[in-house]
């Protein structure tokens, strides 16, 4: 112990500096353009903002090119959460790896060939099993158009995400009993879709066995058995039909744009159907507008079982909070209770409730 | 964590370190309560002495929280001492760290120092309102009132926003100066706020007040007052300026109305090509008309009553006067059903041109367009803020011509069980000047609450001659 010096701090900054000084002595220029972002964002990474630890010459462009301060903000977070989830997959599969490592090892000690009465289905058989399903559905399966216009509506992280869920409800017919014969319509070479689908296919794009098209359904199908799905709809959906021809709109949409789809509709003048959300489901929170690959798992479940049950089984569970068994006046009571418990206020799941439930005049 | 009320040594800090569940980021989290607690520099300086001597560096984290207790306690040598380290530690460094130095050196006897630092960052980025805020203070703190107002009109250039404590300094600090080019730039600031429809809160009111009273050799006499409904100050009976729009705007927004709020992207969005065009041909021949009645709104006044009856009742209030009456609805109206019985629907088309949206369509875009194309004498009753619709209006010029033809032109009905009406704003609600009298509506409390709220107090200022 003894006397503290203070400002010792000062000092050791100071020498550590003097070593580094003489070795960078022209130092002073003026940075630009790149460097001097990428410069910035090292500070701000110092500073403790969540910004990524490496991050790419495009990236850095599109970081320089956001309009305002909050929209470089966003951007940098989530290229940040983006290196996290990569950082911590690949840990997993290296831990992975090893375990698998040691596995074998052991299996190699006792070295003995199980014997198995059945053959191994290997993926790539399931894969022939698969195609040869959904190739039968493009002769004879129920159409389900996705409407692929929306590009103009979609910024191009959400045109992404379209196609990301396109990619899994693509996989989800597939894999159905009897899958619906997919049709792209409307869809342009030289779209944004097109390269985001390229992006995840690759060669498999050309082999897919949808339909891709650019015509738009109401000249490949007759008008009068078209249904565009979407939650703006006035009319809800009572039972799935198979002779009708039903349209998804191939939209992401992050900003909540009311009555995109809707509009399209009524340009064609097609019929529109929504889902019966609240008629089967006590609603809780988030928008009624659900992701591409539910829709799709919901139709197929309609279409094989004809349960509403079973189908809205794919609803997020965070959306609702159970299913609708009881009349109206009850069901008003529980869910008061509900947010009365979870918010601690009153008056706010009334005013949801005159939401989710509106008068007669809006449902009309 | 409690920090230590006294500088501590190598060997009790690594205890304390020891001791916290995340060492890792022990000193962050201790010199943060540090800061809460407005514990002593010297303790924090014994914390880094302790971190540097252990590492052989100290952290820009750590050393921006060390300057953060710095620049709350004014310790002006250790932010220059905190600068000088940095700047030769880092090539550059980040907007917070400008920010505390900037703020830290303006409120000192060094503050030219800041003005220097603020050119430094405006090499990098665009600074922050607070760095320009500190600097502007300082300046006009140090009666520099030419460089505070060079300071401020760049800040303006550059689009960051002042804040309503820079626009309020700059009046502090001119109190009892003369000068004809200080008050046509304070007289700038004043119609800063008239442009952008801002209401100076209260002690930003006095600020104004005092600073036009201490003007010399000019009588200024300000009164606190509240605007008679027929615009008249009851001080110096000046009337204000009407809510009515000029025709140029007037004509400007009811274009920006068609084109953003009824097409918007995509007509059919809101209604439908054939419904617009049905619509545009029964205003056209029926125009013009007084008041334009959103139905469905109406009729939702009171719960207890059948909705054709309340609307009945609006109709029956309104129709005094010969008024011509257009009542805005959806198809669905005309059903016969509990909540619309057909005899009464009847009735009110006798007294009333209805005009009936399909169930799908919006009814608010027909009401503005019905409105506004009726002219300026035409009002219309809604409870609706008609905000959705606002937002939908593309530039922010526009969305004001907006707000303030609403004021003038919306009638909303109070819930109260007599029918009685709110009248619309016949004046306009802004700050306004003749010369020699000024009035600046001003709000009670710092936050203004909702958009569409305007202050109903006034400072009255005139020229005695």
């Amino acid at each position: 112990s003894g006397k503290l010096d203070l400002d010792e701090w000062k000092k050791v900054m100071r020498s550590g500096l003097q070593e580094e000084l003489s070795e960078t002595v022209s130092e002073p220029e003026e940075l630009s353009g790149l460097a001097a972002a990428r410069e910035t964002l090292e500070m701000w990474r110092l500073a403790g903002r969540a910004v990524p630890e490496s991050i790419s010459e495009d990236q850095l462009k599109t970081f320089m090119e956001c309009p305002s301060k909050s929209a470089k903000k966003k951007y940098l977070k989530y290229l940040h959460l983006k290196e996290l989830y990569k950082k911590s997959e690949k840990r997993k599969m290296d831990e992975k790896r090893e375990r698998r490592q040691e596995a074998r090892d052991e299996a190699a000690q006792t070295a003995e060939t199980k014997k198995s009465p059945f053959v191994c289905l290997w993926s790539s058989t399931m894969d022939r099993a698969y195609s040869w399903r959904a190739a039968q559905s493009m002769v004879f399966g129920q159409p389900l158009v996705f409407d692929m216009s929306y590009e103009k509506e979609m910024s191009a992280r959400e045109v992404a995400n379209t196609v990301t869920q396109m990619v899994l409800s693509e996989s989800c017919n597939r894999r159905a009993a009897d899958p619906f014969h997919i049709h792209l319509c409307n869809f342009r070479e030289d779209s944004l879709y097109h390269r985001e689908f390229t992006r995840h296919y690759r060669g498999a794009w050309d082999k897919l066995l949808v339909t891709v098209t650019e015509q738009c359904y109401t000249d490949i199908f007759p008008k009068d058995k078209l249904v565009y799905l979407t939650a703006d709809s006035p009319k809800v959906m009572k039972t799935f039909e198979h002779d009708k021809i039903y349209i998804v709109g191939s939209m992401v949409d992050r900003s909540i744009k009311t009555g995109v789809s809707l509009a399209r509709a009524k340009r064609l003048g097609l019929e529109t159907a929504a889902l019966p959300l609240d008629k089967y489901l006590l609603w809780s929170t988030g928008a009624k507008n659900l992701t591409l690959d539910q829709m799709m798992r919901i139709l197929l479940t309609l279409k094989d079982t004809a349960d509403w049950k079973k189908a809205l089984e794919f609803v997020p569970k965070r959306k609702y909070c159970g299913f609708v068994n009881k009349p109206r006046k009850e069901l008003k009571k529980t869910l008061d209770l509900i947010n009365t418990l979870k918010l601690g206020k009153r008056c706010e799941g009334e005013k949801q409730f005159a939401k989710t439930y509106p008068k007669k005049y809006k449902l009309k | 964590v409690q920090p230590p009320e006294k500088p501590l040594q190598a060997e009790e800090w690594n205890k304390l370190r020891e001791e916290f569940q995340l060492p890792e980021i022990f000193e962050e989290v201790m010199l943060k309560s540090m800061i809460r607690c407005n514990s002593p520099v010297d303790v924090a300086k014994s914390l880094l002495t302790h971190v540097a001597k252990r590492n052989g560096d100290i952290a820009y984290n750590v050393l921006v929280k060390y300057l953060t207790l710095c620049v709350q306690q004014g310790q002006v040598s250790e932010i220059r001492d905190v600068y000088d380290i940095m700047k030769a530690r880092f090539k550059i460094l980040e907007s917070g760290a400008y920010n505390l130095l900037v703020k830290g050196l303006s409120n000192s006897d060094q503050w030219r120092m800041a003005l220097d630092l603020l050119e430094e960052v405006k090499k990098i980025m665009i600074p922050s309102r607070t760095c320009y805020e500190s600097c502007i203070k300082a300046a006009s703190r140090h009666q520099e009132m030419k460089l505070a107002f060079e300071l401020y009109n760049e800040m303006l250039a550059k689009d960051v926003v002042p804040t309503l404590g820079v626009l309020q300094s700059f009046f502090d600090f001119s109190r009892g100066v003369k000068g004809a080019e200080l008050q046509k730039e304070l007289f700038g600031i004043l119609l800063y706020l008239r442009e952008n429809q801002i209401y100076p809160h209260k002690t930003f009111m006095r600020s104004i007040k005092l600073w036009f009273e201490s003007i010399p050799g000019e009588n200024w006499k300000g009164r606190l007052t509240k605007i008679k409904d027929s615009g008249q100050c009851p001080v110096c009976n000046h009337q204000l300026e009407d809510s009515n729009l000029t025709e140029e705007e007037y004509s400007n927004l009811s274009e920006r109305v068609i084109r953003d709020v009824i097409h918007g992207d995509d007509t059919f969005r809101k209604t439908s090509p054939e419904e617009l065009e049905a619509f545009q041909t029964f205003v056209e021949s029926r125009l013009p008309f007084d008041i334009v009645i959103d139905g469905l709104n109406v009729s939702h006044i009171k719960s207890r009553k059948m909705q054709c009856e309340n609307l009945f009742d609006a109709i029956n209030c309104l129709a005094k006067d010969n008024a011509r009456l257009l009542v805005l609805g959806r198809k669905h109206m005309l059903t016969n059903s509990s909540n619309w019985k057909r005899e009464i629907m009847k009735e009110m088309q006798n007294k009333a041109d209805f005009f009936f949206a399909e169930n799908i369509s919006e009814d608010d875009p027909f009401l503005l367009y019905a409105t506004l194309r009726s002219g300026k004498h035409c009002r219309f009753v809604s409870r609706d803020f008609l905000r959705d619709h606002k937002a939908c209006l593309s530039d922010s010029l526009t969305r004001h011509l907006f707000r303030k033809w609403q004021r003038g032109h919306q009638i909303s009905k109070s819930l109260s069980s007599v029918f009685s009406q709110q009248p619309a704003f016949r004046y306009d609600c802004v700050v306004q000047t003749t010369g020699d009298t000024w009035h600046i509506p001003y709000k009670d409390v710092f936050e203004e609450k909702y958009s569409y709220q305007v202050p109903r107090k006034w400072l009255c200022m005139q020229k005695k001659l």
